[in-house]
């Protein structure tokens, strides 16, 4: 399954809080799409990904300021 | 030279921008997540600059002045600024360069930042701010004190900072991922790869240095500064008088055309506009940072990074209540139990 999360307009670190609160409900293999906008968490969402063991499948620019990145949950 | 704050400035604005460089980060990952990795970068900036700093010195090329500790003074205002820098999601130098990537919500926080600064500095309330720095102790340097050499202090620093990156360092390296690359050779550095936190802050803190002797040409015996800068800005700009418009003044300028040089040439620059909730908290989180970085006598820059290179007790004791700010702020706005969120509806924001 395939959850998406919205989070444009929010500076950091709101994205990432609210990525990691999505995560905790998705099961083993689902995956998370984090749709952001805050150039901080170019750097602090791939960051966390890694360090939490959850490899990213897709990481974007979605546009000017805008980007897509989608984590799967392990 | 004026010129060469403008350029100084453009040049910490691009590298600001590029670095994903954010102190309030630094200091709030410290309480929210117990990671120092960006705080320990923070410390590698103060420790590069205070061995360029005192090697100037030792050359004879500036000379540091040492004032008497406004304590009080420094105790509130570097509290109020490290909890002002929470709501407003960006310290003083952190909301320059947001202020350039088009976020609206840094725009608010910027003028209401160099406006209460102003107030504060030469404004209705400079009484107050007055009386409140006029309370010292008869201290300046924590080396003065001692008595020993700024030296000692240097090499204690140092020590302790090589040893803070080693740690990070020598974590086990996780594969991080990155964006496809779009650009090649310089502008692919330049405008794409993600720097390293420990590299940007390297360095800023030789920026940090090279701005002395450039501002001291100017007759302004001083390093890197945001809130006087940005406080005679806008005495400038409602006064016309050309005499404020100094190397600092044109340094903060400089901030704002350097980020916004490098988001744009990265694709990073949009103007974002926030939700009303976002903007009252930037309002008002520009306003109590003037009013803390006036008091305290710096923000993150001009006390934290600059005033500790040259082992003040102000600086010191600026970034130890900048950091208590932070915390208290983070407990009460981030660390919160959040509503069970919905993760498959939008939250918030506009969907793309």
């Amino acid at each position: 399954m395939q959850v998406k999360l919205e989070t444009d307009g929010q500076v950091c670190p709101f994205p990432l809080i609210e990525a990691k609160s999505a995560i905790d409900d998705l099961a083993i293999g689902d995956e998370l799409v984090i749709n952001f906008d805050c150039t901080q968490a170019t750097e602090a969402i791939p960051r966390w990904a890694a360090e939490s063991g959850y490899p990213v499948t897709n990481f974007a620019k979605a546009g000017d300021a805008s980007w897509t990145i989608t984590v799967q949950k392990q | 030279m004026l010129i060469s704050g403008l350029i100084v400035g453009t040049v910490l604005g691009f590298v600001l921008q590029r670095g994903r460089f954010c102190v309030t980060g630094a200091f709030r990952d410290l309480w929210t997540t117990r990671n120092s990795r960006w705080f320990t970068a923070f410390l590698v900036i103060v420790a590069v600059h205070s061995v360029g700093l005192f090697a100037l010195q030792a050359l004879g090329v500036i000379t540091l002045e040492a004032e008497a500790f406004p304590w009080l003074a420094t105790i509130v205002g570097g509290f109020i600024f490290g909890f002002a820098i929470i709501l407003a999601g960006g310290c003083a130098t952190g909301t320059y360069y947001r202020a350039g990537e088009g976020l609206v919500g840094s725009w608010f926080a910027l003028i209401m930042y160099a406006l209460f600064s102003a107030i504060m500095k030469t404004g209705p309330l400079s009484g107050f701010n007055t009386s409140m720095r006029g309370i010292t102790i008869d201290a300046s340097t924590i080396y003065g004190s001692l008595g020993i050499s700024p030296w000692v202090l240097v090499a204690v620093l140092v020590v302790a900072v090589g040893l803070a990156v080693r740690h990070h360092l020598s974590k086990p390296k996780v594969k991080i991922a990155t964006l496809p690359a779009s650009k090649s050779g310089l502008a692919h550095v330049l405008f794409e790869k993600p720097w390293g936190a420990f590299g940007t802050a390297a360095i800023i803190g030789v920026i940090a240095t090279v701005a002395w002797p450039l501002s001291a040409a100017t007759g302004r015996n001083d390093g890197l500064g945001i809130t006087t800068p940005s406080s005679k800005l806008v005495s400038f700009l409602v006064t016309g008088d050309p005499e404020l418009v100094d190397w600092g003044v044109l340094l903060v300028v400089g901030i704002l055309l350097g980020s916004f040089i490098a988001a744009k040439g990265s694709g990073e620059f949009r103007i974002r506009v926030p939700d009303a909730t976002t903007i009252i908290k930037s309002i008002g989180g520009g306003a109590l940072m003037g009013i803390g970085a006036a008091l305290a006598g710096g923000c993150t820059i001009g006390n934290a990074m600059v005033q500790t290179a040259q082992f003040s007790f102000q600086g010191w004791t600026a970034l130890g209540f900048m950091i208590l700010g932070t915390g208290v702020a983070a407990k009460l706005t981030l660390m919160r139990k959040r509503p069970a969120s919905t993760p498959t509806s939008s939250t918030s924001g506009v969907s793309v």
